[in-house]
């Protein structure tokens, strides 16, 4: 994977990596897998709060219905943003797979 | 900038209307409440909101402006209502008992209003979600 390096933090939207990450890709070219990772983290931390919202709300503890709601939203936001970095990826993969040798 | 700093700011504007709806509600309950832990009547109570920054927003220029909303306090109003009922058990010497400064048409008014407010931030925050969903689908 350290062949396909991605320069610049611009791949992924500025919420799905931390500040550190983004110097990081920008000064030494952080292997493209890494960032990933760290993405998959984030959006994976989201989609876990949600869940904790929810089970707030259910228990009748302090969570109100709204932000359990719009926790899910901010996973599947995430999610989706995922999902399209995703799908580029896939087609620059398949698009190499297609070279004829 | 990040297009969770709009949910953020939605959220506690929901908070805060649900909170002017739970005080509305117990105003309405305790219309007629003549007996307090604190003793008296029940004493009218209004939210008071305060903006509040927003952390890591859109940048220095919208940094000063885009505020969210948190509950500052809840205020008692101490007016109460002499009503002349010589037959209650918590009249005076006089027969008059005091009754809570609630009145039902203003507490209806009021519930309209952040009922209104309430669907307005839930439309402000379908707008963000389209906004977001329809920038993942650019270029497809």
């Amino acid at each position: 994977m350290n062949d396909m390096l991605i320069r610049g933090g611009d791949l992924l939207p500025p919420s799905l990596h931390t500040p550190k990450s983004t110097v990081e890709v920008q000064n030494e070219a952080k292997p493209f897998s890494s960032v990933l990772k760290d993405a998959i983290a984030d959006i994976n931390k989201l989609q876990v709060n949600a869940d904790e919202t929810i089970a707030k709300v259910q228990l009748g503890n302090t969570a109100s219905i709204h932000e359990a709601v719009i926790a899910l939203e901010k996973a599947d936001i995430s999610f989706r943003a995922m999902m399209q970095v995703r799908n580029k990826i896939m087609d620059a993969y398949q698009e190499i797979m297609r070279i004829q040798v | 900038m990040d297009i969770f700093t709009s949910f953020k700011i939605c959220s506690s504007g929901l908070t805060a209307q649900r909170a002017k709806m739970d005080v509305i509600t117990s105003n309405l309950a305790n219309v007629e409440t003549t007996r307090t832990p604190e003793g008296g009547p029940y004493k009218r109570k209004t939210v008071i909101l305060a903006a509040e920054p927003v952390a890591d927003v859109f940048g220095t220029a919208l940094n000063a402006a885009v505020r969210a909303v948190k509950i500052d306090s809840i205020a008692e109003d101490g007016a109460v209502k002499m009503m002349y009922e010589p037959s209650h058990p918590d009249a005076d010497d006089k027969g008059y008992v005091a009754k809570p400064n609630v009145n039902l048409i203003m507490e209806m008014a009021d519930m309209i209003t952040t009922s209104r407010n309430y669907e307005a931030i839930v439309t402000a925050f379908d707008a963000t979600k389209n906004m977001a969903l329809r920038t993942l689908d650019m270029g497809k």
